[in-house]
């Protein structure tokens, strides 16, 4: 046993130890975390630099401060004109809007009245509905083109958007309902038994109860269905047979083909299609980390 | 229960009608592929008719245009265009500018090239093309007006079905038994059209619906299934147009592909070849270890890309959590929003971007070598090195997604967990394994399910960023799969047989993966 004097000075000391300890832990995190922003960043402002830097051809220095500034690439990208003198830009533009909400709209309805019944209800052939929403992710979706494309023709939908829509909200579908179903779990189900009892249908406690309470989940999950949509250029390029019904994915995607590389134009087409998916993406993203692990995290 | 008769009859109609909606699709079905073959029929005969007339008498037949064409001159202003003159009933004109001139001329050009042939326009107006060599150097073509397909008989099903409702009737009315009899013989009168309709297939389908139904009634099959139905409306009626989609467009798709790996493509015609497609994938199609084109060979690289890759995500993705969860890091706010914007930009974008940057001598990652007296690496020159841009490129673009999961699982910790374990002088490790990762577990095990099979499917980046150079090396299996599909020679059953394979790994490494995967399904 040590005097109580020693044990104070050894106490302190240790104290004294622990917080440079703790101090240079902080400046070192602060350091790292510093050094990763940079990575995920540079190439981001490497794309600006290509984009507001005159010249097509790919940018030969490090530095990410572009040497001129113009905004030719912005304006050849907005005037190119398809083959029966529209404006392509533009159009294309439309199409991706309408596809993408499209889309999330039937995909988040589609998914919401699915994990609602997954969720709420027991009934034979639940387990293997959810597990089924599951396995069909593990088929690659490159190779479901072949088939889809024989489909989509016997019903008639190639070259046209409804065809699309569907087949990007069928994409969706799968993860959407997983997604919600873990987050309809963790609502309590005290409301819904209360309005049962008042003699509420279960449409009704669906509308009313279910949907506004679950309104983070649901934001992640049309999150999730825009950007498939919104980034998807495989399929769009394989059934859109018109050049003007293509998507902004297809028109990036081919302006750094093989042959003809456009690398300005591609950094400013890239720009300014990742700008709405970014702004969503911000809007909703204070959900994400609710809505995304609420199906795991219980308690 | 007063009048037991009711409700007996009631059950029996019950089931009459739902194997009655499956009998009449398939008689439907008989007779559409009856009409359409006797419509073709039809117009192959006119077609010929007035061709054979056209020669013999120089007259036209009703609603058929034929033609003796001559063979194609090149303009003399425009040697690249190429006229041709025909002779029809009326006499002689240019083939350029007549509502079939069109079809007319290629069909010359189809019986030039390939010989005689007759078809119907696959355009579903029921119009047909025909065309065969004539005298000399003449070549006789023909187009049909539309046919006009026989309407649907829609007297006859209802008769029959009247029939079959009084026939499963009597039956429940008689007795138990009888009731399956007259379940069978009410259903199977709807081969009757059928037959009719020389189709021996479908009348056979339709019997068999008849007797799995009497059967599913002796065995209370289906009592239950209505039972369930009327149970579970509600759930089911939620799950129906998910469900509908799913199984159009996803379960439809999927089974097809899972077909399609039993044939084997050759320009434009399809065999069948049982499981050679397996056989050639499994072998390595007689290619060494390690050919590139070796599956073996590529399901290693494969397994090693999706290791590479999720160590890289979560290991990354949580120290940023644990940093950014602390409370004394500065700008948290700041940080978190720029650290997920990898997410933020679609992936095709990013993997253009990455190749960009690595992409030749000087390309942006060279430059950076460069500038800190590094020598310049040949990113797609060895397969080490294209290997690592592509894992590279993923890990940029998918640490945010396992950040943000940990994130979310770390706010769920009780702070009073961590000052307990403090007081009672646990170190930060034995903190970390014992408090932390226990709470990262439930929600980090289906990310890592989940992700692990969308980077072993990432098609996007290894098609962008590598390519597969130098030369087939870093391929995953899908991209390799969408290579024989559709760079190497239209292999399409070798690629669906592909992505089978592909299925049933993920499969195995899910249920197997089922541990982890326990905190998300409460099932």
């Amino acid at each position: 046993m040590s005097t109580p004097g020693s044990q104070h000075a050894a106490r302190t000391a240790a104290l004294v130890r622990d917080v440079w300890r703790q101090r240079s832990l902080v400046i070192l995190a602060h350091v790292a975390v510093v050094i990763l922003v940079a990575i995920v960043l540079y190439p981001v402002m490497l794309v600006c630099k290509q984009a507001f830097e005159p010249g097509r051809s790919l940018a030969l220095s490090a530095s990410p401060i572009p040497n001129s500034v113009s905004l030719d690439h912005f304006r050849d990208l907005f005037s190119a004109r398809g083959s029966h003198d529209e404006l392509l830009f533009v159009r294309q533009a439309v199409n991706s809007v309408v596809i993408s909400l499209l889309t999330t709209i039937v995909g988040v309805a589609l998914s919401c009245t699915a994990a609602y019944a997954l969720s709420r209800f027991r009934f034979p052939g639940r387990k293997a509905g959810l597990a089924s929403f599951l396995v069909v992710q593990m088929f690659p979706a490159t190779l479901l083109l072949m088939p889809l494309y024989v489909i989509l023709d016997k019903l008639g939908l190639l070259n046209s958007v409804v065809g699309l829509v569907l087949v990007y909200s069928t994409t969706a579908i799968p993860f959407c309902v997983w997604t919600l179903k873990g987050y309809f779990d963790t609502l309590p189900r005290e409301l819904e038994e209360a309005a049962r009892i008042d003699g509420a249908s279960p449409w009704l406690i669906f509308r009313r109860i279910i949907l506004p309470l679950a309104q983070p989940g649901i934001a992640v999950t049309a999150l999730f269905a825009f950007m498939t949509a919104w980034n998807e250029f495989i399929m769009a390029s394989t059934f859109m047979t018109d050049e003007s019904r293509y998507t902004l994915p297809v028109l990036i995607q081919s302006s750094v083909g093989d042959h003809v590389a456009n690398y300005g134009l591609f950094a400013a087409g890239t720009i300014v299609t990742s700008i709405p998916v970014m702004v969503v993406f911000y809007v909703l993203q204070r959900y994400l980390v609710g809505g995304l692990t609420a199906g795991a995290v219980k308690g | 229960m007063s009048d037991p008769r009711g409700p007996v009859v009631q059950r029996q109609l019950r089931d009459f009608v739902a194997a009655a909606i499956v009998a009449l699709a398939i008689a439907t079905a008989a007779f559409v592929a009856e009409r359409n073959a006797e419509l073709a029929d039809h117009q192959l005969d006119l077609a010929a008719r007035a061709m054979q007339q056209l020669v013999a008498t120089r007259t036209e037949v009703p609603s058929a245009h034929a033609a003796i064409v001559e063979p194609a001159i090149a303009s003399s202003r425009h040697p690249f265009l190429r006229h041709r003159r025909a002779f029809d009933g009326s006499g002689s004109r240019p083939l350029a500018t007549g509502p079939d001139d069109k079809l007319l001329y290629d069909a010359a050009n189809r019986v030039e090239r390939t010989g005689a042939f007759a078809e119907l326009l696959p355009d579903g107006s029921g119009r047909a093309l025909a065309g065969k060599p004539g005298e000399g150097k003449q070549i006789v073509v023909v187009v049909t007006d539309p046919g006009s397909p026989a309407p649907f008989p829609l007297l006859v099903i209802v008769g029959v079905l009247g029939l079959g409702a009084a026939l499963a009737a009597a039956g429940a009315l008689i007795g138990r038994r009888a009731a399956r009899v007259g379940t069978f013989a009410g259903v199977a009168s709807l081969a009757i059209p059928a037959i009719l309709w020389h189709s021996p297939i479908a009348a056979t389908a339709i019997a068999l619906v008849a007797i799995a139904t009497a059967l599913a009634q002796r065995v209370g099959l289906a009592d239950r299934i209505a039972n369930s139905l009327i149970r579970d409306r509600v759930a089911l009626g939620f799950l129906a147009p998910a469900g509908l989609a799913m199984l159009v467009l996803v379960a439809a798709p999927f089974i097809i592909g899972i077909v399609l790996g039993f044939y084997d493509h050759h320009h434009g015609t399809w065999t069948f070849v049982g499981l050679s497609n397996f056989g050639e994938i499994l072998s390595g199609g007689g290619r060494a270890l390690d050919d590139p084109l070796n599956f073996w060979f590529i399901l290693g690289v494969t397994v090693l890309w999706t290791a590479c890759n999720m160590v890289l995500h979560v290991s990354i993705g949580v120290a940023l959590a644990l940093v950014l969860s602390r409370k004394w890091m500065r700008g948290k706010g700041v940080f978190r929003m720029l650290l997920i914007l990898p997410w933020a930009i679609p992936n095709y974008i990013t993997a253009l971007i990455w190749h960009g940057m690595f992409k030749g001598e000087y390309g942006a990652i060279n430059s950076l070598l460069h500038a800190v007296h590094l020598s310049d690496v040949s990113w797609f020159g060895s397969f080490a090195a294209g290997f690592s841009a592509n894992v590279i490129t993923n890990t940029w673009l998918g640490f945010p997604f396992m950040m943000v999961v940990a994130l979310g699982a770390l706010e769920t910790i009780p702070r009073e967990l961590y000052e307990a374990a403090s007081v009672d002088g646990a170190s930060a490790w034995q903190r970390f394994r014992h408090i932390t990762l226990p709470h990262l577990r439930p929600a980090l095990g289906p990310a890592i399910a989940l992700g692990s099979i969308w980077t072993f499917n990432m098609f996007n980046v290894v098609q962008l960023v590598s390519g597969g150079k130098p030369g087939d090396s870093t391929n995953i299996l899908v991209t390799d799969a969408y290579r024989w599909a559709f760079e190497r020679g239209d292999r399409y059953g070798l690629a669906a047989a592909y992505a089978t394979i592909i299925f049933l790994i993920l499969l195995l490494w899910t249920v197997f993966g089922t541990r982890i995967m326990r905190g998300k399904e409460d099932a």
